[in-house]
């Protein structure tokens, strides 16, 4: 599947926008219904101290993470379950390998996880030769169409009922007026024989609780619960920044992290896994492994502005706000997470010069801080790798000469003036896009529409 | 040096220069709001609307008729290893896999989240594969938070507990919520005594 890279954003995002409306007007519709749902879910509750207590744990794990890691190994260990630990998503696909190769692994279902998004599971899979099926239903829907997910929660919000009904007419026969129930029950079967035939069950997780070694996933379709519960072995990818304290600190995690994600007080189905299949126990994975996963997060947790940026619970509440994301969707980012998160997370764990332009794709309206349930200062964030991005070396020579110029009117008034004049008689019908700095600034926007008169005229003369 | 040791290293070497942040204790949830009298009822309530159904009953012997008449709509049953004998209904017993009731003890409840605490000893598929799913709870067991509930949990951890809070849905397709996706589409909550 092809994800592209975040240097091709602007062109990516400037395409899907004139060419497929479609993907505009789902994402929108779709981003619009989660956010009214959170709204009407945080509504119910204290929002703001809730927001302030998993604020509060999050920070405490992040500057306790070397005693939480050894305090959950410990407990996995203790548990019966194997600990492994990889510094990149190589090291990683490794420990998959070997797992595989040492239980003679054939057929995999995965649970979704955008951990194994990230680390390239399927392809690494697919590439040896084992037979992957990703079995969340919007999961299974752009495996099949060959896409990566557009939305941390929602993978297929990019697609409409007629694109479901498509494809499951190509892949199954089914008619093209089905409706959603109809499909579901396609995809039901399909599946369910896919869980019952798989050899290992592959899932990411929510939460690592240290005091117990118990893993935490969130779902609404009990996919989750079969991935983790049928197979005979379950392998799990977490990022070392999942950890929790203590059991108890779940129930304000649980909590929140459905209410900001879809508005629900707590996802459909919540597992709780705390090692393999124990004696007396009818059935469940004689196996259980637990990935302790890198890749980039230490060298985050060294960045002093952008590490607090490990508190994400990756709700994506901040990518259903974004007056950006919502115009393309999760594509154009070229990163396993977009949105608001994904411009913040890319840098710390691609480097800056290989997520650019990210933190730049957005208008700094400050609506994602507004409803982060760890609040996280996204905008400040944003800001930081700007100005980073600037020192590097990393944005244009034209904008920034054009900035220095900007710079340069502005502290002179009659100029500032003259230069507003002039900027009404672009021609940008014309050629005016061809100009240096404005061709930069225009080449994937809709040329501004101006007032007649400039604003200080408007000013002194009066405003209606 | 593992991969461990150089991840810890790398960990250790960034916290001296972080601010120490102190754990914020217990999460105290809605405090003095919305902590209803009537525990059973909140759990009904948050169950319901999440798609559920609730019967609550006075006693085993009435729980026992209710899933007799019940279970008479169905085929054959697959049941929860740790049910007790008399509630067992009077069904072929089939494999999880084929059985078209699932019948399961749970752990307890939760009202706040309106959730099931489904237990991994009295067998996982049970709860998952069957198309209609009842759960015996005692009413005893219905615990009014989250936090209570996984205090009691957390003294005797399985493998797994899932917490099962209405029927299995989805609205990847198009958007539109449709249930019943890969866990049951209909789950019954049994609330006795």
């Amino acid at each position: 599947m092809s994800r592209g890279r975040p240097a091709g954003y602007a062109r990516a995002a400037a395409d899907t926008i004139r060419n497929k409306p479609q993907i505009r007007s789902a994402v929108t519709a779709a981003t619009k219904s989660f956010d009214a749902h959170r709204r009407e879910a945080w509504s119910q509750i204290d929002v703001d101290a809730w927001r302030d207590w998993c604020r509060d744990v999050k920070q405490h794990v992040v500057t306790h993470l070397d005693r939480y890691l050894e305090e959950a190994e410990a407990k996995l260990l203790a548990n019966g379950v194997r600990v492994h630990w990889a510094e990149s998503a190589e090291e990683a696909l490794a420990v998959l390998g070997a797992v595989v190769d040492e239980a003679g692994i054939r057929r995999v279902v995965k649970a979704k996880s955008m951990l194994t998004e990230e680390l390239g599971v399927n392809e690494y899979l697919e590439g040896r030769g084992v037979h992957v099926r990703e079995t969340d239903l919007g999961e299974y829907i752009i495996q099949l169409l060959g896409e990566p997910p557009s939305h941390i929660v929602g993978p297929a919000i990019h697609r409409s009922l007629d694109d479901s009904r498509r494809l499951f007419h190509e892949h199954f026969g089914t008619p093209m007026d089905s409706s959603p129930e109809a499909l579901a029950a396609t995809a039901r079967q399909a599946l369910r024989e896919e869980f019952l035939a798989a050899d290992l069950g592959i899932s990411g997780g929510n939460f690592l609780v240290a005091e117990t070694g118990t893993l935490a996933l969130i779902e609404n379709e009990g996919n989750i619960r079969l991935s983790t519960s049928a197979p005979p072995v379950h392998v799990a990818f977490v990022g070392i920044e999942k950890l929790l304290p203590r059991i108890a600190d779940l129930s304000g995690f649980l909590q929140i992290t459905a209410r900001a994600a879809t508005g629900q007080p707590i996802g459909n189905y919540v597992s709780l896994i705390s090692g393999p299949r124990r004696a007396g126990e009818i059935d469940g994975p004689e196996t259980v492994h637990v990935v302790l996963v890198d890749n980039g997060r230490t060298r985050l947790l060294g960045e002093d502005v952008a590490w607090e940026a490990l508190r994400c619970v990756r709700c994506g509440a901040c990518l259903n706000i974004c007056p950006v994301y919502r115009q393309t969707g999760g594509h154009p980012y070229g990163f396993t997470y977009s949105g608001p998160i994904g411009a913040i997370l890319a840098p710390g764990l691609l480097g800056l010069e290989e997520a650019m332009p990210l933190p730049f794709a957005s208008s700094l309206c400050g609506a994602c801080a507004d409803v982060c349930p760890v609040r996280i200062p996204i905008p400040d964030i944003l800001l930081h790798w700007r100005e980073r991005a600037v020192e590097a070396g990393l944005v244009p020579a034209s904008e920034r000469l054009g900035m220095r110029a900007y710079a340069a009117l502005a502290e002179r008034p009659r100029a500032f003036a003259a230069a507003g004049a002039g900027l009404r008689f672009v021609p940008w019908a014309l050629g005016g896009r061809a100009l240096p700095v404005l061709g930069g600034w225009s080449g994937e926007r809709a040329p501004p529409e101006l007032s007649p008169r400039p604003f200080h005229r408007l000013w002194k003369e009066g405003i209606e | 040096m593992s991969a461990r040791d150089r991840i810890l290293e790398r960990v250790r070497a960034v916290l001296p220069s972080r601010e120490d942040a102190a754990h914020p204790g217990p999460f105290l949830g809605w405090r003095a709001g919305p902590l209803a009298s009537d525990v059973p009822g909140w759990f009904s309530e948050m169950f319901t609307k999440a798609g559920g159904e609730v019967v609550r009953v006075g006693s085993p012997g009435l729980a026992s008729a209710w899933l007799a008449d019940f279970a008479a709509g169905f085929g054959t049953a697959s049941v929860g290893a740790t049910l007790p004998a008399d509630l067992i209904p009077q069904l072929a017993i089939a494999p999880p896999e084929v059985a078209e009731l699932g019948v399961s003890m749970g752990r307890g409840a939760v009202a706040e989240t309106g959730s099931l605490i489904l237990d991994a000893r009295d067998g996982r598929r049970t709860q998952l594969l069957p198309p209609t799913h009842v759960v015996l709870v005692r009413v005893e067991d219905v615990h009014a938070t989250l936090a209570d509930a996984l205090d009691h949990v957390s003294h005797d951890l399985p493998s797994a507990v899932g917490l099962h809070s209405g029927p299995s849905k989805s609205a990847d397709i198009g958007q539109i919520t449709v249930t019943g996706v890969h866990g049951p589409g209909r789950v019954l909550a049994l609330i006795v005594g």
